[in-house]
């Protein structure tokens, strides 16, 4: 595993000059997150392994899984989901072999030489004393079910301590299922229990590598718990304005600590030794995914898509080109180099240090989770699992070199693209030299045609006028306005004209419609129609049958014309081009 | 007889975590099956995992449904305010800004100091329109947490009221704070520009560009500035990063059209201001550009054209109707060009060069009394400018141009030249003119250096705009070296009309 190459450098940010590819399994069927991930030297040999908490399939198939090398070692069934793993040293006892503590659930199973040794449950919540006194007196038969499920819901709606599990199901139920439910749990004391969302390590009272470290624990009750490492006893408890979802310990129990805890309701908070209550509170933009120190400061990865660096206010801001799917920390004290590995959902690992990008990995699949240290004997190992299931083992090679470049980008290389301006052609030229010395000629002959092409329209649109050609009649008796619709698909159509008297309040009396057509290729059941009186604004559809009588697929111009009573020159024309008819002739 | 012994029941709560793991990495598909699970264990008692189902529903656009499942979940824990606040979110992304207000206010009951709370009250406020309202909602924000999106916000609320001054601290504030956000950057600096402060302006849209040097917008107001003042290569640079982002927007093929024609390249110049007008067929501008270059190429034809087609589009600049005269001249068409004249003498209220070029016209047309009318005008107008500001400068050819049209003028009318005020007046032209040669005057020096500095610092600055605004003080800039051009040349008279006009057939 230590193979050392050297190479020349050429791109730092090429991962192939920085890291090795010691194995790839993508079939290991994990399903973990960073936070149930761990390296420790189980057995005391000098060996570090790789502890994996994994969620099976998320509804079943809990495992914890320890890998030396390439192999799986062993691998134990866990009753709940894993939400966090930590290994630790919980007494001074000689060889130091760390403990692995599994939170699963209300619970913390400690494991020690992978065997289970001990499990802690958090204290259960208080509970509502009305709600107590309710049960109570349903189990002495005081009130009935029905009683019962009215005063819970109006505890619930009112009161500031939460209903218990039991009054929540309750109330979930179907009148029929109540008494039962009650019989069977009415003998039980109430409890109310809370969740583990995640957890740390603290040093108890020195700073060394192997030294005694406290547990420390976020709850759904919004809470925060320090426990100690022997006994096992609250030693701490804090609160927090909302339900912890990533916790960073650093300091000493004893002597001072600092706690950052990223919280779901989208703040980062920072909780100190002497007090009970978040120190400093910092409000993000959007919810965290990741949260790692770096020294004093605090790093976080957003939703929208952004890496952030704070100390107690905002250091820097930069944005990632795809979401982030984890985070976790490289800190590699041989080579004093501290840095921030960060998985995104388009298939890389990029590895930061502030805001500057030091190396880009290329991954076969989406890594769900991160952990880098010591592994086996190699202290710069990365593991990381994939969304698919895979894992993935690479080692920072001895030669790799982490250029701390400058973060400002150099001209985008968009700058130096030719822009895409159309070339013209010859031709193109020779008319602008021929416009150049005739332009007036030009512009006069397009002048005389302009004039020539106005006085054709004018011409063609007196004789519209004067032949009543034109769909609308703007004579003062009787104002009309007609279109036509033509629906089917033959060889029958529907032909309908909406006429429209527009006179401000004059009806229009005595009209009638005839058509003119070719006879072979149409014919019209009624090809001349009465018009009843226009009342003016109103619109008539007024509907008439066409039937194409010619297969050949042709189609022709029908022509309306309407016509007023006792006179010769139509009111107005119309003429519909018809559609070719697209059904077949029955006969 | 004892009862059997009673189930251990789950935990509500257990899985809220993995709900939450996966929903924050975007993996809504994984996380609706574990909501599901989740709600048939709990019969639907899960508030939170109803919660981030609604959310999800937010996301895929069913924004009714997920309103309702807010509503379920205000109902289970009526003293949640996360609840209230997405309903009200929900509400307002209906559209129903005022039952949005109503829950935001309940929810600010029951919890005050809530930058979100009064942030999303000022944005309702502002949708229906009530500034006041929102400007108090949106400081209340500001005074909870300093977020650049309530600074934004602000500041549009103020512009809307026209209160440019107070938009104008609320952005220099938010920079203050954001220093490296680009929106702001772009936004302050558009608005600097806007009102003429073009050193601060560049300034600014230089920071944005700094920090994200693929800013169309900033890339196109600053690329616009530098085109005014002649730095056509550098304005270039920052167009071709522009030109890859946003390859088919109009104001960016108009402003590198421009540009080349500030680099005397005519075809290239016409070649990308017809893919400009191919692209926004319906924008005066670029018209007004392509007959510009037409015009300076002699091709009179083409330019009436693009000239008629401009003014069919925006028929109230005078400076349109003054091109389009000295096309007409050119193409020999005398009566329509006074005609055009005459509009644009009527529709200009500041512009000299409208007036001295029709003094010339109707100087070389044997009109001298009017032309003496049209060159008084326009010293009337001179004067206007410079008292108004000290700083005004005019293009020395104009100035040249002008001294001419006086003597010519003064040769034939002597009792021109007894008027009071007009020696006073023409000394401070000359005085300019004998300034101007080679470098650009006052306040333009200042600004090209803070250019160069701004250039080497890094080495590619970008500069954009509010475009509309640059186009036209760029446009002014080529009527002028065009003006010249027409001056010179003899005109004769002949009878043509066009479009734009009401002609005679």
């Amino acid at each position: 595993m230590n193979t050392t190459v050297p190479q020349k450098r050429t791109n730092t940010t090429d991962h192939k000059n920085q890291w090795l590819d010691a194995h790839y399994d993508p079939v290991a069927g994990l399903y973990t997150f960073s936070s149930c991930v761990d390296l420790a030297d189980l057995s005391g040999d000098g060996e570090s392994r790789l502890v994996v908490g994994d969620l099976g399939s998320g509804l079943s198939g809990m495992k914890l899984k320890v890998f030396q090398g390439t192999a799986l070692l062993s691998e134990s069934t866990l009753l709940d989901l894993p939400t966090g793993l930590v290994a630790f040293f919980m007494d001074l006892h000689e060889p130091r072999i760390p403990a692995v503590a599994v939170a699963s659930g209300p619970c913390i199973y400690v494991y020690k030489n992978l065997r289970p040794y001990f499990k802690f449950t958090l204290p259960g919540l208080e509970v509502n004393p009305v709600e107590q006194d309710v049960w109570q007196q349903v189990k002495e038969g005081q009130i009935d079910p029905l009683t019962m499920k009215e005063m819970l819901e109006g505890i619930r709606k009112k009161a500031d301590v939460p209903l218990s599990v039991r009054s929540l199901r309750f109330l979930s139920l179907e009148t029929d299922e109540m008494d039962e439910f009650v019989q069977l749990h009415k003998q039980q004391p109430i409890k109310r229990q809370t969740v583990i969302t995640c957890v740390g390590t603290l040093k108890k009272s020195t700073a060394d590598e192997d030294g005694v470290s406290c547990l420390v624990i976020g709850t759904e009750s919004s809470n925060v718990y320090v426990l100690d490492p022997e006994a096992f006893i609250i030693l701490s408890k804090m609160s927090l304005p909302a339900p912890p979802t990533m916790i960073d310990v650093t300091g000493q129990f004893d002597v001072e600590f600092r706690i950052t805890v990223a919280c779901r309701n989208g703040n980062i908070y920072i909780l100190r030794r002497d007090s009970d209550k978040p120190k400093y509170s910092m409000e993000l933009s959007s919810h965290p995914v990741g949260l790692v120190r770096v020294g004093k400061n605090v790093v976080v990865g957003c939703t929208d898509e952004s890496l952030q660096g704070f100390t107690q206010k905002k250091l820097w801001r930069t944005t990632l080109p795809a979401p982030i799917i984890t985070m976790a920390a490289m800190d590699l004290p041989t080579r004093g180099f501290q840095g921030v590995l960060v998985g995104l959902a388009n298939c890389e690992v990029h590895l930061y240090r502030d805001k500057n990008l030091l190396s880009n990995i290329k991954t076969p699949d989406v890594v769900t989770s991160i952990c880098f240290g010591r592994y086996g004997r190699e202290d710069g190992t990365l593991i990381m699992t994939t969304k698919g299931g895979g894992l993935m083992v690479k080692i920072l090679k001895r030669t790799a070199i982490f250029d701390d470049r400058d973060g400002t980008p150099g001209p985008p290389l968009a700058q130096s693209v030719r822009l895409n301006v159309p070339k013209k052609t010859k031709l193109y030229v020779d008319q602008t030299l021929r416009e150049r010395e005739n332009g007036v000629a030009m512009h006069r002959a397009f002048y005389m045609d302009l004039s020539r092409m106005r006085l054709a329209a004018a011409k063609a649109y007196v004789k519209a006028l004067e032949s009543s050609l034109t769909p609308m009649s703007s004579s003062l008796s009787e104002p009309l306005k007609m279109n036509a619709v033509v629906q089917g698909l033959g060889p029958t159509f529907k032909l309908t004209l909406n006429m429209q008297n527009t006179a401000a309040c004059r009806p229009v009396m005595n009209l009638a419609i005839s058509f003119l057509y070719d006879e072979n290729l149409y014919r019209m059941r009624t090809p001349y129609l009465r018009i009843p009186l226009l009342v003016p604004g109103l619109i008539y559809p007024v509907e008439t049958l066409v039937e194409c009588t010619s297969d050949k697929g042709i189609s022709d111009i029908i022509k309306v014309f309407v016509l007023h009573e006792g006179k010769g020159c139509p009111l107005l024309t119309a003429h519909i081009n018809m559609p070719v008819s697209e059904g077949l002739m029955l006969n | 007889i004892r009862a059997p012994k009673a189930p251990e029941l789950p935990i509500v709560e257990r899985r809220n975590w993995l709900i939450h793991q996966h929903y924050i990495r975007k993996d809504y598909e994984t996380c609706k099956v574990f909501i599901k699970e989740q709600l048939q264990e709990t019969n639907g008692m899960c508030e939170y995992a109803i919660y981030v189902q609604a959310l999800i529903l937010r996301l895929e656009g069913k924004i009714q449904q997920s309103l309702e499942l807010f509503q379920s979940c205000a109902i289970l824990n009526p003293s949640s305010t996360d609840n209230l606040k997405q309903v009200a979110r929900s509400l307002f992304l209906l559209g129903k800004h005022k039952a949005a207000v109503e829950f935001y206010h309940e929810a600010a009951r029951l919890s005050e100091k809530d930058w979100e709370i009064n942030h999303n009250l000022g944005v309702c406020c502002f949708f229906i329109k009530n500034f006041k309202h929102a400007e108090e909602h949106l400081n209340t924000a500001l005074q909870i947490n300093k977020h650049h999106k309530t600074f934004m916000m602000l500041g549009k609320v103020h512009l809307l009221t026209g209160d440019t001054d107070k938009a104008i601290d609320v952005y220099k504030r938010a920079v203050e704070n954001f220093p490296e956000n680009t929106e702001l950057l772009t936004t302050l600096g558009l608005l600097y520009l806007q009102l003429g402060k073009y050193q601060k302006a560049f300034e600014h849209l230089g920071n944005a560009l700094t920090y994200d040097p693929n800013n169309y917008k900033a890339i196109l107001a600053a690329g616009s500035m530098m085109q005014t003042h002649g730095d056509f290569d550098v304005a270039m640079n920052k167009y071709r990063v522009a030109a890859c982002a946003v390859p088919e927007s109009p104001p960016l093929w108009n402003n590198i059209g421009m540009c080349f024609f500030g680099k005397k390249k005519y075809v290239a110049a016409i070649s990308c201001l017809k893919r400009a007008h191919y692209l926004s067929p319906f924008d005066w501008k670029v018209l007004y550009n392509l007959g510009l270059v037409h015009l300076t190429m002699q091709q009179y034809a083409s330019a009436f054209h693009f000239l008629s087609a401009a003014i069919n589009l925006n028929s109230r600049m005078g400076e349109l109707y003054m091109l389009l005269a000295v096309a007409l001249t050119n193409l020999e068409d005398g009566e329509n060009a006074t005609r055009a004249y005459e509009q644009a003498v009527m529709l200009d209220e500041s512009n000299p060069l409208v007036n001295l070029n029709f003094s010339i016209f109707l100087y070389n047309h044997g009109d001298k009394k009017a032309a003496l009318d049209q060159y008084q005008e326009m010293e009337r107008k001179v004067n206007l400018l410079q008292d108004s500001s000290s700083s005004a400068e005019f293009d020395p050819e104009l100035m040249d141009m002008a001294q001419k049209m006086r003597a010519a003028l003064q040769v034939a009318d002597n009792v021109v030249w007894t008027k009071p005020g007009k020696d006073s007046k023409s000394k401070p032209n000359s005085a300019a003119a004998t300034k101007t040669p080679g470098a650009p005057l006052g306040s333009n020096q200042a600004l090209g250096q803070a250019m160069s500095s701004a250039v080497s610092y890094n080495k590619n600055i970008q500069l954009p705009t509010g475009t509309n605004f640059t186009f036209c003080r760029q446009e002014c800039e080529w009527v002028k070296t065009h003006s010249r051009e027409n001056v010179s040349v003899k005109l004769v008279q002949n009878a043509h009309s066009d479009l734009a006009w009401k002609s005679l057939p």
